[in-house]
């Protein structure tokens, strides 16, 4: 049968060359792709994870929760994996808070076998999540931050970003500590993604609490008192401080508008920042105290030195009058502070000079950071003596012409309440106090005096009062900068630093309010906000009536 | 006539010399040891691959292979001993039980994973399509055989491609295309060896295009579903495997990456994860083939297909020396559907033939596929004994 021979012969041939092809396709993996088809082997089975380390929580001094991490529950998918992704998509969007097209979006992402779905949801909605029991859909659980009193202390606190890093505030300056390091595994997953063995190469170390010396109660306080200012005044801002001038412990620190540090990026630049240590502005008034301080501690005047005041003073080609207008009278040292009078601080003023004048607003800390450890600290803005033109010294003394942080006027006004000694400001506890002399006691003493007076009849804050207790302080009416060299008419810094007790000062508070509206009188836009902070306060930390 | 010879084969055993050496000496030795070799391999290979697929018990697969080929030995030894002739003539009765069964397990078969190929039993299950290749093997060539005067004739070649179309077509219905192609290949071999014309088979070729079109573009227009969507999927997928990697391009894009993974020399059964972590999927049934390729590397799938090389080599040995034309014609069609399955699937482990679910002879885990292809062998055997006695008769050496 030669055709039947044949016709094997060709089946044979047929089947040899499928063998060839066979065994060369089986060598060219195995041999040639073999690196590349190994790895990718291990790459789709072997996962080196990092474990996040527990991050450290933020208390305050009472030991109230302000940042804690919780357990969160994130999801991701396997888009290989899912057989129906509209399907998938529709079920699992209503626990995600996405929309079904953006879920089905991240379920069919070409290419890839690993896509986050959503990260860091509420353990409930992560636990709603993994009933649904979709193939290719799993979830891991990660660090999830939360701040138990809202948006408390939100500009000092600051934010954690999604991948557990500090952006803002504390939790950015402690990054370190409250970090903690992270562990690495390694887990081979089966097919389904489910993990058949993890080996731990590193564990994960816990980041450290760390405790301010912020008092819950008192911020709480402060930040309801600022939202009041808020309502009524309509500012662009306000701010205030609140610290123990003793020992430097800020006890509250408070923006207002307040920010929500769960929702940190959603609100503005200006918003999210610290500015009680961030902004620069123009003290006004407040500052006179520095300048008084300055000139006593020089010996050239006394508190009971008389003054003859004009109307008006011309200080090279700038006339200084006052902010209301009056005949020539003669006012001491005391009343000029008392009744805050620029032409007795520019006559105070120029009897110190500019080489005295500077050297003393330096030595109470202004143009350059107190060292607070909170980040983002500015240094104000002092100019240089030799930059000074004719005018500039009757500019300075009324503390216009020059930028402070709110922070550098209340540790001043803290070295002031403090008997001399100006502690350096701190919100970390545990650390201990620092001091610097900065002027004599008795000039410290006979400062604070007089700035009883601010608050005593024909004070600028005669209103504000506190049973039992002795308060001192000094109102802040800036005009701010217009921007082309000369003084806005209509847009103005109100503000008001003081302590009390008065002789033996525990608590300072500071507060600016950055262009009210209505009324724009440091004596009526702040300081009722210092007396309602004050009244709270001293009751609270049991600061004794003198 | 037919049935002396039958009688006279078995004394012939007895005149042999006694002893149950005997049973083995009348087979072709090289055949058998491409056998035993293959189904040592496949437990070797499912043992190690399906460990931990039944939790509790790891030898849950190997031990059922380990009966299906126990069963599979038997039965080929007993057909081994009968002359195969005698089942020319009851061909209308073999394609009459194809038809039967195929039709009865579309009736009241068990559904598996959107098919139905399977008639449950007590204590088995049964799926005929597998078994049905062979009863095609015997009908059809027996067909061949009533008309070999008539062989190029165009009535004969429809004749017959009709007679395989038949059962094909139902088989195709369940739905299981890798077994009606194996249907439609077996027949094509068939009038291939029986010496059909050249013009034929490039007609047979024209209309397989034509259908193929119909089926895959214009019907799917009409609303007509010829094939289900997965099915085009796997037979389209294999083109461009990325295009789709949750579906079927998924499957083979990890068998290649298990074949390659296995490098040269393999990374043997415990490290072999492309198996263990079931990214590779049918480990123990259609991807065995890749499951060597991991283990054992290029050398392990060297050596099956070296295998399976001597296997096809005798099964064409034994054609060329049958002792009729019936003889050649079964074993042309046991050649035809081994190689076709053979290729078919170790094609689709290495990303070159598309995915059909057709299994590898003797490989694959399986009752059904192994007992048909010891069947199979079984009648190869028989064609080897068979041509060996005569030649005996004729007083020639028979040559081995």
């Amino acid at each position: 049968m030669p055709l039947i021979n044949r016709r094997i012969g060709l089946l044979f041939a047929i089947f040899l060359f499928l063998l060839i092809g066979a065994v060369g396709r089986a060598a060219w993996l195995g041999g040639v792709k073999a690196d590349e088809l190994g790895s990718r082997a291990a790459s789709q089975q072997e996962a080196e994870l990092v474990v996040p380390a527990r991050r450290g929580t933020i208390s305050d001094r009472q030991g109230n929760e302000l940042a804690v991490s919780e357990d969160a529950i994130t999801v991701f998918a396997n888009p290989f994996l899912i057989a129906d992704p509209e399907g998938a998509a529709a079920q699992l969007a209503p626990h995600l808070g996405l929309t079904a097209p953006d879920v089905q979006a991240k379920l069919t992402e070409p290419g890839r076998g690993f896509v986050y779905v959503a990260r860091r949801l509420p353990p409930d909605r992560g636990s709603a999540v993994e009933k649904l029991e979709i193939e290719g859909i799993e979830t891991l659980v990660e660090a999830r931050r939360v701040y138990p009193q809202g948006e408390l202390a939100g500009q000092l606190l600051g934010s954690v970003g999604v991948d557990g890093f500090g952006l803002a505030g504390i939790e950015q300056s402690q990054e370190d500590l409250l970090h903690g390091s992270e562990g690495r595994q390694s887990v081979v997953k089966d097919a389904l993604g489910k993990a058949i063995s993890i080996d731990e190469h590193e564990p994960a170390v816990a980041g450290q609490d760390i405790a301010l010396t912020i008092d819950s109660a008192i911020q709480a306080r402060t930040e309801k008192v600022l939202d009041e200012i808020g309502e009524k005044y309509s500012p662009t801002g306000a701010t205030a401080l609140v610290m123990n001038p003793a020992n430097g412990e800020v006890l509250a620190m408070a923006n207002w508008p307040a920010v929500d540090p769960e929702a940190f990026g959603e609100a503005s630049e200006y918003d999210r920042q610290n500015r009680t240590v961030a902004a620069s502005y123009e003290p006004g008034s407040t500052f006179k105290a520095i300048t008084v301080a300055g000139a006593l501690e020089e010996s050239l005047v006394k508190p009971a030195t008389l003054f003859d005041l004009p109307p008006s003073i011309l200080v090279a080609d700038r006339e200084i009058g006052e902010s209301h207008d009056r005949g020539t009278i003669s006012l001491s040292v005391a009343d000029i502070l008392a009744q805050s009078s620029n032409v007795g601080a520019v006559k105070i003023g120029l009897l110190l000079g500019a080489e005295r004048f500077d050297a003393w607003v330096r030595e109470f800390g202004f143009g350059d950071g107190t060292g607070i450890d909170v980040p983002g600290e500015a240094s104000g803005i002092m100019l240089d003596t030799k930059d000074y033109s004719g005018s500039t010294m009757g500019n300075l003394p009324l503390g216009q012409g020059l930028a402070v942080t709110q922070v550098q006027l209340a540790s001043a006004y803290g070295a002031i309440a403090n008997g001399g000694l100006l502690a350096t400001p701190h919100v970390i506890a545990g650390s201990p106090p620092e001091f610097r002399r900065v002027v004599s006691g008795q000039t410290a003493k006979r400062v604070s005096k007089m700035l009883e007076g601010v608050l005593a009849a024909g004070g600028t804050a005669s209103e504000a009062s506190i049973d039992g207790y002795r308060i001192a302080g000094k109102t802040g009416t800036a005009e701010k900068p217009d921007g082309y060299g000369g003084y806005s008419d209509s847009a103005y810094v109100a503000s008001f630093v003081g302590f009390a007790p008065a002789r033996k000062p525990e608590l300072l508070v500071a507060i600016a309010v950055d262009e009210p509206q209505g009324s724009y009188y440091g004596g009526v836009v702040a300081a009722p906000a210092f007396e309602k902070i004050v009244e709270f306060a001293l009751p609270y930390l049991q600061i004794p009536p003198e | 006539m037919q049935a002396s010879r039958f009688g006279d084969s078995i004394r012939e055993f007895h005149d042999d010399g006694p002893g149950p050496g005997n049973v083995l000496a009348r087979l072709d030795p090289l055949l058998l040891l491409a056998t035993l070799g293959l189904v040592a391999a496949s437990l070797y290979v499912i043992a190690g691959a399906t460990a931990d697929d039944v939790p509790g018990n790891p030898y849950y697969f190997v031990m059922r292979q380990g009966v299906y080929i126990a069963v599979g030995i038997l039965l080929m030894l007993v057909i081994s001993r009968f002359d195969y002739s005698r089942l020319r003539e009851l061909r209308m009765g073999i394609y009459a039980a194809l038809i039967g069964l195929i039709v009865l397990v579309l009736a009241i078969g068990t559904a598996a994973r959107g098919s139905r190929r399977w008639i449950e039993f007590p204590f088995f299950t049964f799926q005929p399509s597998e078994f049905g290749k062979v009863l095609l093997i015997l009908a059809l060539s027996a067909f061949i055989v009533d008309r070999t005067r008539k062989v190029s004739a165009r009535e004969t070649t429809s004749r017959i491609m009709l007679l395989a179309l038949l059962p094909a077509g139902l088989v195709v219905i369940q739905p299981d295309l890798g077994t009606g192609l194996v249907y439609v290949t077996v027949a094509v071999a068939l009038l291939f060896v029986a010496g059909t014309k050249w013009t034929h088979f490039a007609a047979l070729a024209g209309l397989a295009v034509v259908a193929t079109a119909l089926a895959l573009v214009v019907a799917p227009k009409v609303g007509v579903e010829v094939l289900k969507p997965y099915q085009v999927d796997r037979l389209t997928s294999f083109l461009n495997p990325s295009y789709n990697p949750q579906g079927e391009g998924y499957q083979v894009s990890q068998s290649i990456t298990a074949i390659g993974a296995g490098q040269k020399t393999g990374r043997g059964a415990d490290s072999a994860t492309q198996t263990k972590l079931d990214f590779l999927p049918e480990h123990h049934t259609d991807f065995v083939f890749s499951v060597v390729g991991e283990e054992f590397g290029f050398m392990g799938a060297a050596i099956i297909l070296s295998l399976y090389a001597l296997m096809i080599w005798r099964c064409l040995r034994i054609l060329t020396t049958a002792k009729n034309l019936y003889g050649a014609l079964i074993a042309g069609g046991i050649v035809a559907m081994l190689m076709f399955q053979i290729f078919v699937n170790v094609g689709m482990t290495i990303g070159i033939m598309p995915v059909t679910g057709v299994t590898l002879p003797l490989m694959s885990y399986g009752g059904a596929s192994v007992i048909t292809t010891f069947l199979a062998l079984g009648l190869l055997q028989s064609i080897h004994a068979q041509a060996r006695a005569t030649a005996a008769a004729k007083g020639r050496e028979a040559f081995v």
